[in-house]
């Protein structure tokens, strides 16, 4: 008899114990909240199971959505490790910044990793300088697999890429394959991206579109008895010698050539030659100036090209900038450049007796004080000169 | 027996905090002097990128880039004269004296390595190469009738002889190359930015240690080497000097960026001068701070 009684108290005691621990009394939600609306393909576990409370205050809450914290601080609340490793590396950007969100639905979506969509359309809304398609396209590219090559939080390499440039494309294209594709190649066949361009061109064999006029001559042009240093581009080039001749000239302090650091030798996307963006070229040494400036109050407005602003192979004036610390910014902030606080030749930092310019008092690159002052405008900046003030 | 207890705490105390090196502290430094460009004609130094000290002469060097002269001082920072040679120098950048007083100078402007001899006053413009390529020299020392010049196409730093032949190299073994170098304590040593690590050679080129520091440097521009091996690194970008011990620990920064006396704004080069003091040139204070214990 006491079994008889006794086994259904169990049931009833367990059954309660499950509905409290998946979230079945707020089920409550569900009464206002459309149920359809949390449903997909791949739905968020704490939604699964009905836990609203997981992420919400039913109430009361300081942050918009009744949430109970804001940003990545309430997804770090649950993927803790993924707090740690993406604060390692290279970061990318909507991780940085907190914004989950931008890439992940956080209810439920039709794809895997609660993305807003398939993973191409979701990198696709942000990166729209990429092409959907080219005339030769790589076939991830093509098939929107860009995680293919990239990683999507973070990496340990620029553009966050999933290993060094050769090993992935050697990690499909087998190396007896791509041997048999250079039968003239005189080398080692390394480098790959110095001639491809990894999405794709106009040309076949995704080679750039672009080619540097020796290497359309032949190899010898430039692949002399007398090694391939920098200086064998500045034969040709007199004109940047001149740069690289400053008295900080972009020479890099390392063995082989400067100018391949940044530039392809071969071929490129655009008649610079360039291997990347600007941006991408100098963050791939300048990480730390990039690091150092990206979170502060306020930034120099983006998009910015670190070109408009510095001399890229050399410069006679401090932090490479293409012409002192007045001309450059007047070339934008005409205003500014004619009508300011006195700068210039004849007006003597009290500080430092140098001249006064536009750097004296503002960090272009940012600061936490506004207009990209080095301290505040309101008294502690003044004060550095004007003491009797 | 009521003793022991409170010998095992003096014990533990003077363990843990006697045992601090000297030379760690961090306080020592105090600013002492400016050298500036308070010339007769008034002109400021701009980017000044190099100290040289004669110590027989009691006498500061400043090479003022930015205005292609030199500048002297005397061991107090007093102002002697300036030097242009007769506005002939192009962006002047580091300088020597050989042991006949001839003075040495890179020239950034025609990437020439000169020698003033001021006594005739004649000016010789040497270009360098080595295996066929062109050096590019960036920094200079000289000791023993030796020049030492670090190339900044390779990173790699040339022994020359008097005819400036090439006689050796101090390189690292991958391709990464020093950004600057000093002969201390009878080794020449070397810095990596990239790596962030000192490596030390033997005067004959052969390797002789390497350390790595720990990762608390933004952009390593110049380093220093202690008497006693303590690495002092200048940090261009945070504006400070960075201590690491022998073993590349870091053991404190001092200093703060900034325009006032004392501070740095775009410092290019660190160096102990031979009366102990630290000097560090600043391209964007055009100055040299002295700093002593």
């Amino acid at each position: 008899m006491l079994k008889l009684i006794g086994l259904p108290m169990l049931l009833i005691v367990v059954l309660f114990f499950i509905n409290v621990a998946t979230g079945f009394a707020e089920t409550t939600c569900f009464q206002c909240h459309k149920r359809t609306d949390f449903r997909g393909k791949v739905v968020h576990q704490p939604v699964a199971k009905g836990r609203c409370s997981a992420c919400h205050s039913p109430h009361v809450a300081r942050f918009k959505g009744l949430l109970q914290k804001s940003g990545a601080s309430l997804c770090y609340g649950c993927h803790k490790e993924q707090a740690a490793i993406f604060a390692q590396g290279i970061v990318h950007q909507p991780v940085r910044q907190g914004q989950c969100l931008t890439c992940h639905d956080v209810h439920a979506s039709e794809a895997k990793g609660l993305l807003k969509g398939r993973p191409a359309e979701t990198c696709f809304a942000c990166h729209k300088e990429l092409k959907a398609k080219y005339k030769h396209t790589h076939s991830p590219y093509a098939k929107g697999n860009c995680l293919a090559c990239h990683q999507p939080h973070q990496a340990a390499r620029v553009q966050l890429l999933k290993s060094e440039p050769d090993s992935l494309c050697v990690s499909c294209h087998k190396r007896d394959m791509v041997e048999q594709a250079h039968p003239d190649y005189p080398a080692e066949i390394r480098n790959c991206l110095s001639c491809h361009n990894p999405h794709g061109s106009s040309r076949k064999a995704m080679v750039r579109d672009v080619l540097h006029k020796p290497f359309k001559k032949g190899c010898a042009e430039c692949h002399t008895q007398g090694g391939t240093g920098t200086e064998t581009c500045l034969r040709c080039h007199e004109e940047i010698e001149k740069e690289v001749l400053s008295i900080h000239g972009h020479l890099l302090y390392q063995e082989g050539n400067s100018c391949t650091a940044c530039h392809s030798p071969h071929a490129g996307d655009t008649a610079s030659l360039l291997k990347g963006s600007q941006k991408q070229i100098c963050r791939s040494c300048h990480e730390d100036s990039f690091n150092r400036y990206r979170d502060r109050l306020y930034i120099h407005p983006e998009p910015f090209d670190c070109k408009e602003c510095h001399a890229v192979h050399g410069s006679n004036h401090l932090a490479m900038l293409k012409d002192g610390g007045n001309n450059t910014c007047s070339r934008c902030h005409e205003t500014q450049g004619k009508f300011t606080h006195p700068v210039g030749e004849e007006v003597v930092d009290q500080r430092s007796g140098q001249m006064v310019t536009c750097v004296s008092c503002h960090h272009p690159m940012g600061t936490d004080f506004k207009y990209n002052l080095k301290l505040s405008g309101e008294k502690d900046l003044c004060i550095q000169c004007h003491q009797a003030y | 027996m009521k003793k022991l207890p409170f010998l095992v705490i003096f014990a533990m105390t003077v363990l843990l905090f006697g045992g601090a090196q000297p030379g760690y502290a961090a306080v020592t430094w105090q600013w002492l002097l400016s050298l500036k460009g308070q010339t007769s004609s008034g002109h400021s130094m701009r980017m000044p990128s190099a100290l040289y000290c004669d110590q027989a002469h009691e006498r500061y060097y400043v090479v003022d880039t930015g205005n292609n002269r030199l500048l002297s001082f005397n061991k107090d920072g007093k102002f002697i004269k300036e030097f242009d040679a007769g506005g002939q120098l192009q962006s002047p950048f580091d300088m020597v004296k050989d042991r006949e007083g001839h003075i040495w100078l890179i020239e950034k402007g025609r990437n020439s390595l000169t020698m003033i001899d001021l006594e005739n006053k004649a000016v010789e413009n040497h270009s360098l190469s080595y295996h066929g390529l062109t050096v590019f020299p960036n920094r200079l020392e000289y000791k023993d009738n030796i020049f030492y010049v670090l190339d900044k196409a390779t990173g790699q730093v040339l022994k020359l002889d008097q005819d400036l032949k090439v006689t050796g190299r101090f390189a690292s073994r991958g391709a990464m190359g020093f950004v600057d170098f000093k002969i201390r304590n009878g080794l020449l040593w070397a810095l990596q930015r990239d790596a962030k690590a000192v490596l030390s050679f033997a005067m004959d080129g052969k390797p002789a240690s390497s350390v790595v520091l720990e990762d608390v440097v933004r952009f390593p521009c110049s380093l220093e080497v202690g008497p006693s091996g303590i690495f002092y690194i200048l940090d261009r970008h945070e504006g400070d000097v960075v201590v690491f011990d022998k073993k590349g620990r870091f053991r404190y920064r001092f200093l703060t960026p900034g325009q006032a006396q004392g501070r740095l704004y775009f410092p290019i080069e660190l160096k102990f001068d031979p009366w102990g003091r630290l000097c560090i040139v600043e391209e964007g204070n055009g100055r040299v701070e002295v700093f002593a214990r």
